[in-house]
């Protein structure tokens, strides 16, 4: 199990502020509104990402997925897991294969839910510490029911 | 009962690996208080008046003679050599400090034991029909099927921060005695006309500030499709919950409010899981693999010739009492299950000390193949007992304290811990049922007055489930002090209390020097009023509510009556 650890200081993508124009270019990281303003009219094979609220159906993104290559979900509390389940879905279900963050309020403890439906890569929390998110991914050797990094339950794995 | 196999047995030393790591974050301050507190939740510790308290699973109630003798020393060891036992088929302690809470929870993994999601926003310890497996009404037995679903709900990734807690209940007898329509999930096992084992699944029961019956969400959903069917369910309703106010996160608050629109989400859900391709089907060999712990012990031999306590001479009354109040039919011709009374005056309900756990353990071992369960009514059962046994046992559980004959009667109370121990509470529950206890100590009146369910909760919360007793008791709080609001007519849903449905309130509160007259003034009137065979529920909803409230309005000297 890995996740891959955002150093903000050196993060490449950019967020364009609400009232501004968007001006396509590489590395930006649109809102859904943003998005949608742009969307028509946006260059086939420019990498784009987008920030998802947790409200969000994540279906309903379905027919836009094969152009980002960044979906930011959002934790505006760690203990508010709905995120888990669009990640779940965004994986599992629409086969979404770029990277999928974890923003907001994210903390050390989250590591194996995150890993375990789809996260690849984290904004910890300002002050968690990076060792402590690193151990947290090694105390199980495996679980009983399937995620997506192995979607086999355990049934399903000793019958193979 | 489950075996564990290395793989569950390595789950809950990591599990308790893991803890430790938190714990010890915590104890070093680089965990705050703020952000350990749903990580500990999850492992069942709460911070509560005095120490935190260690809410431990036994699920669906099945515990063996070695853990309770691991319970006993633990008791010993980190507490002050006593166990709670709760309606939701947990053990309680209530005095452990933190800084030993990761040796507690290893002590629990040493016997094959956890304390994993028995508290917090997520999927809890699954309950079920304490006589599963030895029910003569059974249809499929229960006891596989929760097993599987603990194994699947124990860390699922995407439903460990849930809006709230989530209770699931199977019961697989004809009588419903897990109170399925109280709870989030309710699952009843069926067979249809071909034989063939499903699930009618219902959803959205739950207690507290709101009472809500559970609706129906599928009449019949096969066996192996019921892990797909729950994946549906918690996945809308992580999604669609409400987060803004906790008292309005439940199921039921959504269930109420989409309806329909829930249902359909739900089921357009189901299809998509099942169309993945990765849908969680339970194998055949698997259930059979799991259903293997639960076939009949091999030492069972089924005995004939019936069960005569006067053989060897005349029977004392008590315990004749005893076998007619403590002891239950069986499936298998010549044994009977035992109940062991926690329902006795000088130890709150659900109360065991650590030596009774020991004589608790031992009369499983020498009467009861090892086993015992955990009862929804906060008391013990033996399983397997011989129908030979029966003096010796009925013996045996005097000498321990376990014989009081009153399993069903108004003193075989729920009642949670209260405001003496639990943070929560509004008030406190434990005097008020020692008050009862004291006040119908006898015997032969409590028999007159046949069976009544008294619930008794602390507060809203409904740990002692006063919506579903026959007489419900609730704790309030108003301007800092003690009240009791009382309810009569509640039914859990088995056919002697009838339907699932919450009591009706008798009027304001009551004082709680109040409360042991008040149910004095409900019995009474019920006995004024009670044709021949009619129990006590059934008065109830014959007559209503109003003589009850006269009744008890009679008795108030402290508080007013409501104009």
């Amino acid at each position: 199990m890995t996740i891959r650890f955002i150093d903000r200081a050196a993060d490449t993508w950019q967020t364009v502020p609400d009232d501004a124009l968007v001006v396509p270019a590489a590395n930006l990281l649109l809102t859904l509104a943003q998005w949608e303003s742009v969307r028509e009219s946006w260059p086939q094979h420019l990498p784009v990402g987008v920030r998802v609220p947790n409200t969000v159906d994540i279906e309903t993104l379905a027919d836009d997925l094969p152009r980002f290559v960044l979906v930011a979900l959002e934790f505006p509390k760690w203990v508010d897991g709905r995120a888990y389940s669009q990640a779940h879905v965004l994986r599992h279900r629409l086969r979404y294969a770029g990277e999928l963050r974890a923003t907001g309020d994210v903390v050390v403890d989250m590591m194996l839910q995150l890993t375990r439906t789809g996260f690849d890569a984290v904004a910890l929390r300002e002050g968690q510490q990076q060792a402590s998110a690193e151990r947290a991914l090694r105390f199980f050797p495996a679980f009983y029911q399937g995620d997506v990094l192995e979607p086999r339950p355990l049934f399903g794995r000793q019958a193979a | 009962m489950y075996q564990y196999t290395e793989f569950d047995r390595q789950f809950v030393h990591a599990r308790a690996a893991q803890f430790r790591d938190q714990l010890e974050r915590n104890l070093a301050g680089e965990l705050s208080d703020d952000d350990f507190r749903p990580l500990r939740l999850q492992n069942g510790w709460y911070i509560q008046r005095h120490a935190p308290m260690f809410r431990i699973a036994v699920p669906y109630g099945e515990i063996s003679s070695r853990q309770v003798r691991q319970l006993a020393h633990i008791g010993r060891e980190f507490d002050k050599g006593f166990v709670h036992f709760t309606t939701r088929t947990n053990a309680q302690f209530n005095w452990i400090p933190l800084p030993r809470a990761a040796d507690a929870v290893d002590a629990l993994a040493e016997v094959d034991m956890h304390a994993i999601q028995t508290s917090g926003n997520c999927i809890r310890n699954i309950t079920t029909d304490v006589f599963a497996g030895i029910a003569p009404d059974e249809i499929v037995d229960p006891r596989p099927y929760c097993e599987i679903l603990r194994q699947w709900s124990t860390l699922q990734p995407e439903f460990a921060f849930l809006p709230r807690k989530f209770k699931i209940a199977v019961n697989g007898a004809r009588e419903d005695r897990a109170a399925i329509a109280w709870h989030d999930i309710g699952l009843q096992l069926l067979k249809d006309g071909n034989g063939a084992v499903g699930f009618k699944v219902l959803v959205g029961g739950g207690m507290g500030r709101t009472p809500v019956i559970g609706s129906v969400a599928n009449e019949f959903i096969p066996w192996d499709h019921i892990l797909v069917f729950i994946e549906a369910i918690v996945r809308v309703y992580n999604r669609w919950g409400r987060r803004d106010n906790a008292f309005k996160a439940r199921i039921k608050i959504l269930v109420k409010a989409e309806g329909q629109r829930y249902f359909d989400e739900v089921n357009a859900e189901y299809a998509k899981i099942l169309e993945s391709g990765t849908a969680h089907i339970i194998p055949q060999a698997e259930l059979d693999r799991v259903s293997a712990s639960f076939h009949l012990p091999e030492k069972i031999h089924p005995a004939i010739g019936g069960f005569d306590p006067n053989r060897t001479g005349a029977a004392p009354v008590a315990l004749l009492r005893w076998l007619d109040r403590n002891v239950h039919a069986h499936r298998i011709e010549g044994y009977r299950a035992v109940t062991l009374s926690l329902k006795r005056p000088g130890l709150p309900p659900g109360d065991v000390t650590s030596e009774q756990l020991e004589a608790a353990a031992q009369m499983a071992d020498r009467y009861s193949l090892g086993e015992l369960r955990v009862s929804h009514e906060q008391n013990l059962l033996l399983p397997w007992v011989r129908e030979a046994d029966l003096v010796a046992v009925w013996h045996a559980a005097r000498e321990a304290g376990f014989a009081t004959p009153n399993i069903g009667l108004l003193t075989d109370m729920i009642a949670c811990p209260g405001g003496d121990l639990c943070a929560l509470a509004n008030a406190r529950s434990i005097p008020i049922a020692a008050a009862i206890t004291e006040q119908f100590d006898d015997l032969d009146a409590l028999l007159d007055l046949g069976e009544i369910d008294l619930h008794i909760s602390g507060c809203m919360n409904s740990c002692g489930h006063h919506h579903t007793g026959h007489i419900g008791i609730l704790g309030v709080d108003k301007d800092g002090s003690e009240w009791y609001q009382v309810t009569v007519g509640g039914s859990d849903g088995t056919t002697l209390s009838g339907a699932s449905t919450p009591g009706k309130v008798i009027g304001p509160s009551f004082a709680a020097e109040e409360v042991p007259d008040v149910v004095q003034a409900l019995v009474d009137t019920y006995r004024a009023q009670r044709l021949s065979d009619e129990r006590f529920v059934d008065t109830a909803r014959r007559i209503g509510v109003a003589p009850f409230r006269a009744a008890a309005d009679l008795v108030r000297r402290e508080t007013a009556v409501a104009a």
